[in-house]
């Protein structure tokens, strides 16, 4: 059912007023204006009305980042953010990260690293990488796999995932016993806390 | 049932910090549902769990707040910083000021969700949704931050002492818009802790969490805030622990005196994330931990 459906078929149900916003989104690089209800997640938008069924609905409640998209460039879960709230902002989903057939490195690096069983989380992931990316922040395999923590792989393909990224980012060292991130310890302070 | 069959909302986006008093004002006197949205990463999974409007019921109106100015940014003025009620938990972890001088907000909101939950979600949210479990509001109530609130009567300040009276319940009114939270520093360098146990580091509610930030002058703490998630209805402020640790020299704090004075500030219960007795374990420990970082031979 497309959003556009839902709206009919709840206004039925209800003494409630129709209720439609015009908003303007630009999404993969294209200036699109979409009819939403105010109810209607970005991700519904994309998946159900815009037919951009890369980013997946896994849990829906914001835990899984299968759902990962780059809004105004950061990574957000598109599950639970209201398109209507985004009006104005640049979305880029899966789709929009190669360029006709030729696929992003991050895809490319995925193939070639295997980092992926099912397939599922993968465009959230992939989503999700190239924000890490663009942030700049994760120098090491540590801060790549606390930088990525929202995107769960059931399958478990994490160490595969953690190298395409790497590789991807031009990572030379991978770091595995150096600094540590503070897991399972508490973080203290007084000039002493940790710099990420 | 899922997040996108949502029941209806209406939806606004205010012009202004006036036109939002101004709408809630109206809409409070009346009892008609309102909703003040900014990051949306809890209301929107609450949509799924609470029970459905009745039919006759008024149709909640939403209010988009997350672009207002005046509820956005980070300032520091002298010792004081001041954050945007909707300036997200990713805002607050790039901020030069809170980096600099409020280390250990950083730390917690690291742990708020991931990177994702980050980019939406909100101190404002966190506070208006009042959970004692919340981690952003139990780093504030380490730092005794106010909280500024604004309505049609203008504007109030709220200490976090006289903020939470029960469960989800505040002495903020209805009517009542958050706009920032306000926090006397202490020094730059001055100790700080923040330790979360969960079922693992992130993206778990906590199961305990301790905020604290102290100023030590020699063998005394002339400062101790102190904040604890998920022991109590309310976020404890663990106030017989801070008068007990402020009220004599660190060498002189014994284990015993600690973990009475823990017992007597918390009020754990047996619920599906911990139990009582792990909970009041944890909270004796980690306390522990912070004053014996501190100094005290615990």
């Amino acid at each position: 059912m497309s959003a556009s459906e839902r709206t009919v078929a709840t206004e039925g149900t209800t003494a409630a007023p129709a209720t439609s916003h015009t908003i303007t989104l630009t999404i993969n690089g294209a200036k699109k204006q979409v009819e939403v209800a105010p109810w209607t997640t970005l991700l519904d938008l994309l998946r159900e009305s815009l037919h951009l069924t890369g980013a997946k609905k896994g849990c829906d409640h914001g835990q899984c980042g299968a759902c990962t998209v780059l809004v105004d460039g950061k990574r957000v879960n598109s599950c639970l953010t209201l398109a209507i709230v985004k009006d104005g902002a640049e979305v880029t989903t899966i789709e929009g990260l190669s360029a006709g057939d030729a696929l992003h490195p991050l895809q490319q690096a995925f193939i070639d690293h295997d980092a992926f069983q099912c397939g599922y989380c993968t465009p959230g992931q992939i989503c999700s990488a190239e924000g890490l990316i663009r942030e700049k922040r994760a120098k090491t395999a540590d801060d790549v796999r606390e930088l990525m923590s929202g995107n769960l792989c059931r399958c478990g393909a994490y160490s595969n995932i953690v190298a395409a990224i790497e590789e991807v980012m031009g990572a030379c060292t991978r770091e595995r016993d150096g600094r540590g991130n503070g897991q399972g310890r508490h973080a203290v302070g007084g000039g002493r806390g940790e710099e990420r | 049932m899922s997040v996108s069959d949502l029941r209806l909302f209406e939806m606004r986006r205010p012009a202004d910090l006036p036109d939002v008093c101004a709408v809630l004002a109206e809409r409070v006197s009346r009892s008609e549902p309102t909703v003040l949205l900014a990051g949306g990463t809890d209301w929107l999974v609450e949509q799924e769990t609470r029970p459905a409007f009745a039919k006759e019921a008024a149709l909640p109106l939403v209010l988009d707040v997350s672009r207002l100015p005046a509820l956005r940014g980070i300032t520091l003025d002298g010792d004081r910083l001041r954050i945007g009620a909707a300036a997200t938990y990713l805002d607050m972890r790039r901020d030069p000021a809170v980096l600099a001088r409020a280390p250990m907000l950083e730390r917690m909101g690291r742990d708020i969700g991931a990177i994702q939950i980050q980019a939406r979600g909100t101190l404002g949210g966190n506070l208006a949704t009042a959970s004692p479990a919340a981690d952003g509001v139990t780093a504030l109530a380490a730092y005794d931050a106010t909280l500024v609130v604004h309505s049609v009567r203008g504007e109030r300040r709220i200490p976090f002492a006289s903020l939470q009276t029960a469960y989800k319940r505040s002495t903020r009114a209805a009517d009542e818009v958050i706009v920032a939270v306000e926090i006397d520093l202490p020094p730059a360098g001055s100790p700080w802790i923040w330790r979360k146990v969960g079922t693992r580091r992130a993206q778990s509610i906590s199961k305990v969490a301790l905020a604290g930030v102290a100023v030590r002058e020699g063998d005394r703490l002339t400062r101790l805030g102190l904040g604890m998630a998920s022991v109590a209805p309310v976020t404890a402020l663990l106030s017989r622990v801070r008068t007990l640790a402020t009220s004599r020299p660190l060498r002189d704090l014994t284990a015993a005196d600690i973990d009475a004075a823990v017992d007597a500030d918390v009020s754990p219960i047996d619920d599906i994330r911990s139990t009582r007795d792990y909970r009041a374990h944890c909270a004796r420990s980690v306390v522990r931990a912070f004053l014996r970082d501190l100094g005290a031979p615990v």
